[in-house]
């Protein structure tokens, strides 16, 4: 199987790398880049084969393709491969616009490729257990859900400078794009139930001194078509020293019971003589490897995969939904 | 050295008790309606248990009110009457108008009134508190709060979950946060919340998550509940800012934690609730500080119109589950 990526413009891009060559039988054929200072920097770093164009690495006929732009540039390299019958694992945001989302389903489905959009928090082991936990009813109906995913600021989690995260043109917003679609999906994952009310609140006190004007703080109420409401924190408010990159926590209420799930917690605390503080160094499965084992198996079988296109529309309609209701200060109503 | 009359012998009745006695004052009597409780924490304080608050009133310097939240507003107007200074547990009254009666009244009457928001006097939250004060992380933005409990089967009686007497759950527990938030975040310009009450049919549990913004800027996500299995109860803080970043999470800082077997032999049920012991409790160190307020003219570290302004912000997150709008703190009466 010949797997490439597209872009190394999402710094998720130096872990996928890892996760392919872990594939038996996979050959990651190499990466493209449209800036070649990146691209020449990441082919040194991981030995890789670098393609200046996007065209050149989709001539060489990969059978899928992990597509790591920025948000806004998903569509086009999308179209372009599915154009050319190759299937697709696109980084979330699937999309900035929703009319951006229909286009790549549309895409994908006239070429008969594969779509999956990356959430790879379907694939934690802390968080299959809460799924295994919910579906099975054995905590009753989902009264409510207090959850968080929280970072720092993109730029304190990168060590190759990302701007384009913190840059509206690029992103398509800032904390809101960034950090609502892992939580609304597994939201949705759990409760099998979608999205009818969104209402959100956001700001941008943190790092408006640093010329940062996407919004970097923000809350956010979902409401489910089966009653359940749950919060959602997704702001960039861990700083910089942290001990890591920020987190994801979930608190769900059920009518029997409460459930916590902190998938990032298994870590072992590291304290060094320099100064800077301690940092957390995680010994938990890596969720990115079970996300890239399904795009293959789905490649593999030519089936859909588990996580598929559809949901990374519905985390898009929810966050812009999100800035809907921020605007007008009202909640939105989706249908289900 | 003044006198201390308090109304109410059930739980919250007996922390106060506890706290007047590591004070100079005098508890000097006690009116309550359980006639047994009422003899019970008279035989443990030394105090006189009296039969009428009128009876209590001729007793006594200052008045600590520990009655369903329903009977504040009567009990502390007719103690303004008789010109004595105040104390009331929260919530001040079961609505902002009776707040703000009770604080015409007192100001009129020339006496104090404060009321026992004893979060602002849990040591980790004064802390914050003080922390965020002495500008360690900058300018408040995202704050996040959570209260969850079983429910309240601690109560003498089902007072708590009578919404007439208690207001329910958002205005007896979520309170607590509703005003801590404001006081790390300055005033509440609007609430939206979600909630389910055991008032309703169907419901067996209250639960509610409410998003405030306040006027500065800065969002709280503050979360409340009677709905864990018990004997839990969880409280959560956090508070970030553009300089930094609190944490106090609701699982990590209780320094013990014992498990017993239940039934004896390798094969027994464990139970343990993780315990944060303190050398004074915080209600103590909330009746020594209302003590301080009275005879010293302490500056207050909580004042009846932050209790009034507690009490408008949880009448919006009720408003506001109820309509499902978000609800202006100013069309709160």
């Amino acid at each position: 199987m010949r797997l490439a990526i597209l872009s190394f413009a999402h710094v998720h891009a130096e872990g996928y790398i890892h996760n392919l060559r872990a594939i038996p039988d996979a050959d990651v054929i190499g990466f493209a880049d449209d800036d070649p200072e990146r691209g020449h920097h990441f082919a040194d770093l991981y030995g890789l084969d670098f393609f200046d164009s996007y065209e050149d690495l989709i001539a060489e006929r990969p059978d899928g393709v992990i597509i790591c732009s920025e948000n806004v540039r998903h569509l086009p390299l999308i179209q372009m491969a599915a154009e050319a019958g190759v299937h697709v694992l696109s980084e979330k945001p699937l999309a900035t616009t929703l009319e951006d989302a229909q286009a790549i389903l549309d895409a994908c489905a006239r070429a008969g490729v594969h779509l999956m959009t990356a959430f790879p928090m379907r694939f934690s082991a802390p968080i299959l257990e809460v799924y295994r936990l919910i579906t099975s009813g054995q905590l009753g109906h989902i009264i409510g859900a207090n959850t968080t995913n929280q970072g720092k600021l993109p730029r304190y989690h990168t060590v190759y400078p990302r701007a384009w995260f913190e840059d509206r043109t690029l992103a398509g917003g800032g904390a809101v794009v960034d950090h609502t679609v892992h939580l609304s999906d597994l939201l949705r994952w759990f409760l099998r139930s979608e999205v009818v009310e969104v209402f959100a609140d956001v700001n941008n006190i943190l790092y408006s001194d640093a010329g940062v004007d996407v919004e970097t703080g923000g809350l956010v109420m979902l409401t489910f078509d089966n009653g359940t409401f749950a919060s959602i924190d997704c702001s960039w408010s861990k700083p910089p020293n942290y001990p890591t990159w920020g987190g994801l926590r979930m608190e769900l209420v059920g009518e029997n019971g409460l459930v916590t799930v902190d998938p990032f917690k298994q870590v072992i605390p590291v304290y060094r003589r320099e100064a800077g503080g301690g940092t957390w160094a995680y010994w938990g499965s890596d969720s990115n490897q079970g996300m890239i084992d399904e795009f293959a198996a789905a490649i593999r079988e030519d089936r859909a995969p588990s996580v598929t296109g559809y949901d990374g529309y519905k985390a898009v309609e929810i966050a812009l939904a999100v800035y809907r209701s921020a605007e007008t200060g009202e909640p939105v109503r989706l249908a289900p | 050295m003044f006198r201390v009359g308090l109304v109410g012998a059930g739980f919250m009745g007996r922390f106060h008790a506890a706290g007047w006695a590591r004070t100079p004052a005098t508890l000097a009597a006690i009116f309550a309606a359980d006639y047994n409780q009422m003899h019970a924490l008279c035989e443990s304080t030394g105090a006189r248990p009296v039969d009428s608050l009128d009876a209590l009133l001729d007793a006594v310097d200052v008045v600590d009110i520990c009655t369903p939240t329903h009977l504040h507003h009567g009990m502390a107007l007719k103690a303004a009457a008789a010109g004595k200074h105040i104390i009331c547990e929260k919530p001040l009254a079961r609505t902002p108008q009776q707040a703000a009666e009770m604080i015409a009244a007192c100001r009129a009457a020339g006496v104090i009134l404060l009321p026992a928001h004893v979060v602002r006097f849990f040591p980790q939250y004064a802390l914050a508190k003080q922390t965020v004060d002495e500008g360690a992380v900058g300018r408040v933005a995202v704050v996040r709060l959570t209260r969850v409990s079983s429910g309240p089967a601690w109560a003498a009686d089902s007072w708590f979950t009578d919404f007439d007497k208690s207001g329910g759950m958002m205005l007896d527990l979520m309170l607590h946060d509703f005003d801590y938030a404001r006081w790390v975040a300055g005033e509440v310009e609007s609430v939206f919340a979600k909630s389910v009450g055991a008032q309703k049919p169907g419901e067996r549990q209250d639960y509610g998550l409410a998003i405030l913004r306040h006027t500065g800027g800065a969002l709280s996500n503050v979360e409340g509940g009677w709905a864990y299995p018990p004997p839990m109860f969880r409280t959560a803080l956090e508070i970030a800012g553009d300089g930094g970043l609190i944490e106090c999470p609701a699982e990590g800082t209780a320094p013990l934690a014992v498990y017993r077997r239940t039934t004896g032999g390798d094969d027994g049920a464990i139970t343990g609730v993780p315990t944060s012991p303190l050398a004074e409790d915080p209600y103590t160190t909330q009746i020594k500080h209302f003590y301080d307020v009275i005879a010293n003219n302490a500056p207050p570290r909580v004042t009846a119109e932050d209790g009034l302004a507690a009490l408008r912000i949880a009448f919006a997150a009720l408003e506001s589950a109820q309509t499902g709008r978000r609800v202006r703190l100013e069309e709160v009466q």
